[in-house]
């Protein structure tokens, strides 16, 4: 009953993304809110995955930068940003953090763009921060509100080159990516990852990503370990990406609902991390939303899952709302792990049957695959 | 009895029993992992209340985001009061969003499932 397709979407998404890493994008436009909630989300996986608060210092100082970079590149193409939006991405990969931005800018900016980053990789540490006092007391180098700093800012903390690239969008606009590779130890900087052709593997893999993202409409893209933490903040950029109606409402809760299941019901998989791995991304098409979920599975919860799935669809809208009243009176099932209400619950909102399927993966495990929709309702 | 006062965080609601004042009030967001460790002390300070209610109890549910896990502990607040109306006069006074069908649909269905006097109040 799952499209194929999707199935493989989602499928080659979540496995890009090895055990003890994740990556988070978001893609869309980018509001002072949203941008707050966006760095507290990041903030959070980092602090989990890096005891050394200087690295953690210096990626969160590297996230504002980019993301401020995004912000005001946006008010210069403003009118164009619903078709060609923003994205940023933070990943873990391995030992090394990587935080890509991707905006458009008018074509004539490219050539000063270039310059300044060519400019910025040519400089050794000392240099470097002799160019960024220099800059800082003249101002040259800045055509607006201090772009020209971020950048310097972005290369001295990361301690890297800034990797970058052009795409032509038309004979106005190109989409400009500029990455940031932040190593979580110092050896790295010894290690063929410096290589230039090595590093820009990077950015190519985020473009790739970028293009998926881009063909699915997918707006907010989570790939990493589940908690309530996580999910707080997840919300709480849904709720900032959109406008106060039933609409996103009802996508908060759906995604409550859905999160809390991976975190409940998911294989944790690896003990010493806090949370569950999976996937969850948030898509549109046209009026309706998207809403899909990926997590390891069990045999045994895959049958007890796939029964309830098929019952919760098998029912009339009547019998569902009749069989909700009696899960919300029987307080044998009212543990604290199961209310039973779960998938009724999405069903009901998303008013339709809900998208699911089992893949087989080793050791007798699923790849589980969820999907609701929910069309987007004018009140 | 001592008032049941719990401050929000960000993913349990404000509570508010206050029987001398007369506040009764549960609001914000509820969307714990583990609904029923939170509703649990909440529950049990109801049941002390039911020995020995006001005359008047009025209960405002005032609520943004519930997940499943924590309508079922509301429904047990509720049917504790459908106890309590037993012996005195209870009103359960449920708030939502003029957009919010969905919270409005709730509380209807709380009606409907349990014997204590409903008014709704659209914000």
């Amino acid at each position: 009953m799952f499209e194929n397709n999707l199935f493989d979407k989602a499928f080659n998404l979540f496995s890009r993304v090895e055990k003890q890493d994740f990556e988070y994008v978001y893609r869309g436009y980018f509001t002072h809110n949203i941008t707050k909630k966006i760095l507290v989300l990041a903030d959070t996986n980092i602090q989990k995955a890096v005891a050394r608060s200087t690295i953690q210092k210096r990626i969160y100082y590297i996230m504002v930068e980019g993301l401020q970079n995004i912000t005001r590149h946006q008010d210069e193409v403003d009118y164009e940003t619903d078709k060609y939006p923003g994205i940023f991405a933070i990943q873990k990969r391995k030992k090394k953090y990587f935080v890509t931005t991707g905006n458009l800018v008018l074509n004539d900016k490219k050539a000063s763009l270039k310059e300044k980053i060519a400019k910025i990789n040519s400089l050794e540490k000392d240099e470097l921060k002799k160019f960024h006092q220099e800059v800082l007391r003249t101002g040259v180098m800045s055509d607006k509100g201090g772009a020209g700093l971020g950048l310097i800012e972005m290369a001295r903390k990361s301690g890297n080159k800034l990797v970058s690239s052009f795409e032509l969008v038309n004979d106005e606009y190109s989409y400009f990516y500029l990455q940031t590779q932040i190593p979580t130890l110092n050896e790295d900087q010894e290690d063929e990852d410096d290589q230039d052709a090595s590093m820009r593997r990077y950015l190519i893999s985020i473009k790739k990503l970028h293009l998926s993202l881009n063909i699915e409409n997918i707006l907010l893209y989570f790939n990493g370990f589940f908690n309530q933490e996580n999910l707080l903040s997840l919300l709480a950029i849904i709720k900032g990406r959109m406008n106060m109606s039933i609409t996103t409402i009802r996508l908060s809760n759906v995604m409550v609902e859905m999160i809390q299941n991976i975190i409940k019901h998911g294989e944790q998989v690896d003990e010493n991390m806090e949370g569950v791995p999976g996937i969850f991304f948030l898509s549109q098409q046209e009026e309706n939303f998207m809403l899909t979920s990926g997590n390891f599975i069990k045999q045994g919860p895959k049958e007890v899952i796939e029964k309830r799935l098929q019952f919760v669809n098998g029912m009339t809208n009547e019998e569902l709302s009749e069989y909700y009243d009696q899960i919300l009176l029987d307080f044998e099932l009212g543990d604290s792990k199961r209310t039973g209400l779960g998938f009724s619950d999405l069903r009901i909102k998303s008013g339709r049957p809900l998208v699911y399927h089992f893949h087989p993966v080793e050791d007798n495990n699923y790849f589980y695959i969820l999907q609701t929709e929910v069309t987007n309702k004018k009140k | 009895m001592d008032p049941l006062i719990l401050k929000e965080t960000e993913d349990t609601p404000e509570i508010i029993f206050n029987p001398e004042e007369g506040i009764f009030k549960i609001s914000k967001i509820s969307v714990p992992e583990d609904a029923f460790q939170f509703y649990e002390p909440i529950l049990g300070w109801l049941r002390d209340y039911e020995k020995n209610p006001n005359p008047e109890t009025i209960v405002n549910f005032d609520l943004e985001y519930v997940n499943t896990a924590s309508s079922k502990q509301l429904i047990q607040i509720m049917l504790l009061l459908e106890k309590i109306a037993m012996k005195s006069k209870v009103t359960i006074k449920w708030f939502y969003e003029a957009i919010d069908e969905d919270m409005q649909s709730l509380g209807e269905r709380y009606n409907k499932l349990v014997k204590v006097n409903f008014e709704f109040i659209e914000v």
